[in-house]
């Protein structure tokens, strides 16, 4: 099909060719430039007869330039040059540099009958060497090559040996001798140990020279059949024929079409050892060798590979360098992450160590770390001390509940290990044996799942609460059970609070004892409240009404309660009930001056009054008299009936005594059968006699006692006051004794007076 | 004669022993091969080391060969038309069809005497054909197409091979063969009717495997694929060097080579996915040949599944 197209091109273009020679004749002539593959001379005598065809055919002189690359680059770069044929490698490299219209046509070789466009390279050796049989024996041999740009003379085989493994390009020693006829004669003169030459060379000079062919050997030689030469690679596209973007577009379709008329029985195609020229091949393969060998044109690689792999590779790329951005960004971030966790470490040690609070922090139930306020709790010098024990070690055998404590912490340290947090009272023993009571809280601050827990321990030393709460607990033990009644007022002195005995003396039942006013005294009341604030305190006892009616005397203390300023903000009050007290002190006294037997007073209250009469008489003038009264023959009736007996008689006596007397007279016992009477504000001696006759006879009078009547008498003394000299009471009492004995001793049952001097006679 | 052989008799017969116990971590893919344009690209990408070690080419002269040893076990895939690939899936064991090597197009050609003139001035004629092979399978398209029932035809079974003497014995008006008989019996005076050109998209050789291996061992498969890709890219692109290395494998010139490739049609990796998806034209035209051979009793069964081909095994990307 391609080939139609072509002939129809070919026509087409020769029916034009009349209008295009006017075009031409601007034109003088143009220049053909052909790689000097093989030394000039050959190359031109094989392409001259080329030359002057087309020269005939296009009607202008056509000029044969045999150039190396070196000498065609240049010409191409001065434009001197129309048209040109190399290698399909330096070509590439070309049309690289400078923008080609492209292939015109490509070659097609002929040897012998068989037309090929296909050519290789050829590997080999001088004959006999045995050392290089394979590709894989020519790394590190000298190799002879025409230059760099040659495809069959350089890349093609290059290729092969890099497929085998060997990195020619690094093990290898290249000599670039210029041509294809020189790589031969290196090989053979020994200058290099291995040639590369493109397919058709040799065959050419074994033309020349028909013993070459055994004087050579050819690695890796291939087995392509209908191939017409020895080749050692694989094959590529024959030498493109192309034109220069100069060239007038008319004088390139009739050199196509020259090209593509010749035949090969040609004397152009003879000479050449052609068979013509073919449409233009695709040299895809020959770009994809320089591709993957990174030679020119493509040996610039990071530019153009990186926009290749760029559009190629789009998504890959941009996804692996968001990725990678990502990764940066996120090492960056965790960078600064960990930089930040780091400060804040430090900072948190950083509290821990340097808070108030005791702190520590506990890894497998033992002491990890501690700031110093825990130390100094413990009274420890240095935290080494701590570090390493658990917290039983500091703590004394049992705790106040009387668990052991290392079996409480054990369960305790189980919870917190779950992610409980602990609070609670623990007591503590310190280095000096002393014990400290601190409110402990544990808190788990690891991670669930986390291999080792991590403790955190902070206490708070309660010994002062525990000691105060302690005090409490007494005061208000005390308050709860004391036995006197106690209340609390506020600063108006309405009770807020009583205790038990409170209620049990004042009858009222707590709830109505509170915010009425405490028992008082009725005269003062509630003044009490503003002398206890003046004086400190008021004590006093008064007589209280219970809440049945029933009277009682309390005994009250108030002292002020005052707030730290100093003002009062309460009152407590204590009170008893005094009652049976004040009853006992009654009695008592009683006692004291009162004869028991008669209920006459006894010697002492006598006294007193005898002192209080006297100094009466005196200050009023007037005379008192003192009588003393034994009775006689009054121990006859004691042993005959009895003390019983006795004591009857001695009362009646007394009261038939009492009953002579006046009201304002005293009558005592004295003792025994002692009596003796005081009678004041005395007129004459005969009022007195008078008086003391109606005794004898009240004594006289006969008395039933223990079933019998029974008489006795009595003996008296008396004497006045004031007399002559100043005496007291005893000396009166003393006088009237001794007139008495006188009566005893003059016959009994009579009186006498004390008579001066008789005290003497004594 | 089995169709796709004559271009390869003179292939060395030491090339089908070549299942080397290389690799014991994994029993390699046992696939057989024979000589044929179409595959090329498997040969080509073993010549350069491109196959995986985990595929084994098992070169037979013929598709005879493969259909034997994939029907005894021996071989877990093969490169078959795609009639013979029905015909396999069919007996047993089931195949896939996992890559399309070629599409016929030229490559079948129906030769006649000259005074037939058109396909309708085929009823009454005796007509050579090889039932059992892709010729019958033409045949058959072509009849059906036409709307010529069979039976208004002779149908000559004989091989290929045999078609030019039968010609030549004047025992047959026509012949539906391929190169290089067709050519040879142009030379003999008959003239091309119709060729597989006319049908596009409907005479395919395809590469197969059991599914049993793609189900246990579905690395190794696309391992397959990948070198037959490889190949195929070398074969296209590297022409100017592919020619003569199939030349010289099938002991023929590059010129026929060239004509070889210019009967057929190497779809790459793009037109592989297009063919093969599920109910595309793979399987089109597979429940279609079913039909026809069915129809033919060339066939003992119908095709039961739906879907032979899978896609699931081609390269990930043309690169």
């Amino acid at each position: 099909m391609k080939r139609a197209i072509m002939v129809f091109l070919i026509v087409t273009l020769a029916s034009l060719a009349p209008p295009c020679l006017a075009l031409a004749k601007t034109v003088s002539s143009l220049k053909l430039g052909i790689l000097a593959y093989r030394p000039d001379s050959i190359v031109a005598n094989r392409y001259q007869p080329l030359a002057d065809y087309l020269s005939g055919r296009i009607g202008i002189p056509i000029q044969l330039e045999v150039l190396t690359q070196d000498e065609m680059d240049r010409a191409l770069a001065a434009n001197q040059l129309d048209f040109f044929m190399t290698n399909p490698s330096h070509f590439l490299v070309i049309r690289s540099e400078r923008s080609l219209t492209g292939v015109l046509a490509t070659l097609v070789r002929k040897e012998g009958e068989t037309a090929t466009s296909s050519l290789g390279g050829v590997i080999f050796t001088e004959a006999g060497r045995d050392d290089i049989q394979t590709l894989a024996d020519i790394a590190g041999k000298t190799v002879a090559t025409p230059g760099m740009d040659y495809l069959g003379g350089f890349l093609a085989p290059l290729f092969e040996l890099e497929n085998a493994g060997v990195d020619a390009r690094r093990e290898n020693r290249f000599k670039l001798v210029g041509t294809h006829d020189r790589v031969v004669r290196a090989v053979l003169a020994g200058d290099a140990d291995v040639g590369f030459v493109r397919s058709g060379i040799l065959e050419q000079l074994e033309a020349e020279d028909p013993t070459l062919a055994d004087r050579i050997h050819v690695v890796n030689r291939q087995d392509l059949k209908g191939f017409p030469f020895v080749v050692s690679t694989r094959l590529y596209p024959e030498w493109p024929m192309a034109a220069l973007p100069h060239v007038d577009d008319e004088i390139v379709r009739r050199f196509a079409s020259a090209l593509f008329s010749i035949e090969d029985t040609y004397p152009a195609a003879l000479a050449a050892g052609i068979s013509g020229f073919s449409p233009p091949a695709d040299y895809h393969s020959v770009e994809a060798l320089a591709r993957s060998l990174r030679v020119a044109p493509y040996d610039q690689v990071p530019r153009v590979a990186w926009t290749e792999v760029f559009e190629q590779y789009r998504l890959w790329v941009i996804t692996v360098s968001v990725l990678l951005l990502m990764l940066v960004m996120t090492a960056l971030w965790l960078g600064r992450k960990k930089r930040q966790l780091g400060k804040e470490q430090k900072r948190l040690r950083r509290l821990i160590l340097s808070w108030p609070q005791p702190m520590l922090t506990l890894s497998d139930s033992v002491f990890m770390d501690s700031n110093r306020a825990a130390v100094d709790l413990l009274q420890f010098s240095s935290p080494l001390s701590l570090i390493g024990k658990d917290i039983a070690a500091f703590s004394p055998r049992l705790q106040p509940d009387g668990s052991l404590s290392s079996a409480k912490l054990a369960t305790l340290l189980d919870h917190v290990r779950d992610g409980a947090v602990e609070q609670l009272e623990w007591l503590f023993r310190r280095s000096d044996g002393s014990q400290v009571w601190v409110d402990m809280t544990l808190a788990p601050i690891h991670e669930p799942g986390e291999g080792e827990p991590f403790i955190l321990c902070s206490w708070y030393d309660i010994t002062d609460r525990k000691e105060s709460e302690q005090r409490q607990r007494l005061a208000a033990s005390v308050f709860e059970h004391a036995r006197e009644a106690i209340f609390i007022t506020d600063s108006h002195g309405m009770v807020i609070d009583v205790n038990d005995a409170y209620t049990e003396i004042t009858g009222w039942v707590r709830s109505r004892a509170i915010g009425r006013l405490p028992p008082l005294p009725l005269d003062e009341g509630t003044a009490v409240f503003s002398s206890c604030l003046q004086q400190g305190f008021w004590r006093g006892e008064f007589a209280s009404k219970r809440q049945g009616g029933q009277r009682y005397m309390a005994a009250l203390t108030i002292s002020p309660v005052r707030d730290d300023s100093g003002s009062v903000t309460h009152f407590v009050g204590l009170f008893s009930d005094i009652s049976k007290l004040k009853a006992q002190e009654e009695k008592l006294r009683t006692m004291a001056h009162y004869d028991a037997l008669t209920q006459l007073p006894n010697r002492v209250l006598f006294a007193e009054r005898l002192q209080q009469a006297m100094a009466q008489a005196r200050r009023q003038d007037y005379r008192l008299a003192v009588v003393y009264i034994d009775l006689d023959e009054f121990k006859p009736v004691n042993d005959a009936f009895g003390h019983q007996a006795g004591d009857e008689l001695l009362v009646d006596v007394a009261t038939r005594m009492r009953a002579e007397l006046r009201e304002e007279d005293t009558l005592a016992r004295l003792g025994g059968d002692e009596f003796a009477a005081l009678v004041v504000n005395v007129g004459d001696t005969e009022a007195l006699e008078a008086l003391l006759d109606r005794l004898l006879q009240a004594i006289a009078k006969p008395t039933w006692v223990a079933s019998h009547s029974v008489r006795v008498s009595a003996s008296m003394g008396y004497t006045y006051y004031p007399q002559p000299e100043e005496l007291d009471g005893d000396q009166l009492l003393r006088q009237a004794d001794q007139a008495m004995y006188r009566a005893k001793q003059t016959g009994r049952n009579r009186y006498c007076a004390f008579r001066a001097g008789e005290s003497g006679s004594e | 004669m089995h169709r796709r052989e004559f271009i390869g008799l003179s292939l060395a017969a030491g090339l089908a022993v070549s299942g080397l116990g290389g690799c014991s971590r994994r029993k390699p893919l046992q696939f057989g091969l024979h000589p044929w344009i179409g595959y090329e690209p498997l040969y080509l990408a073993e010549e350069f080391g491109w196959l995986s070690d985990d595929v084994k080419l098992i070169k037979g002269q013929s598709s005879a060969d493969s259909i034997d040893r994939l029907q005894s076990g021996t071989l877990a895939g093969a490169a078959l038309t795609l009639d013979e690939a029905i015909r396999v899936h069919v007996e047993g064991p089931e195949l896939y069809v996992v890559g399309v090597a070629d599409v016929s197009a030229g490559a079948d050609v129906l030769i006649v005497r000259p005074d037939i003139h058109s396909i309708d001035e085929l009823r009454g004629k005796r007509i050579a054909t090889e039932l059992g092979g892709v010729s019958g399978t033409l045949l058959l398209t072509i009849l059906d197409r036409a709307d010529i029932a069979p039976e208004q035809v002779v149908i000559v079974d004989l091989p290929v091979d045999e078609h030019l003497d039968a010609w030549k014995r004047n025992e047959v008006d026509a012949s539906v063969c391929y190169e290089p008989v067709a050519s040879l019996l142009e030379d003999a005076g008959g003239e091309r009717l119709f060729d597989s050109s006319m049908v596009p998209d409907t005479i395919f050789d395809v590469l197969v495997v059991t599914r049993e291996e793609a189900r246990s061992n579905p690395q190794v498969v696309s391992d397959l694929l990948e070198a037959h890709f490889s190949g195929l890219r070398y074969l296209v692109r590297n022409m100017y060097d592919s020619v003569y290395r199939v030349a010289a494998r099938q002991g023929v010139s590059p010129d026929d080579v060239r004509s070889a490739l210019a009967t057929v049609m190497l779809p790459d990796l793009a037109a592989n996915r297009r063919y093969l998806e599920t109910n595309g034209r793979i399987d089109t035209v597979a429940r279609h040949l079913s039909r026809l051979l069915l129809g033919e009793g060339l066939m003992s069964r119908a095709l039961t599944t739906p879907v032979l081909s899978n896609d699931a095994f081609l390269p990930g990307d043309a690169s």
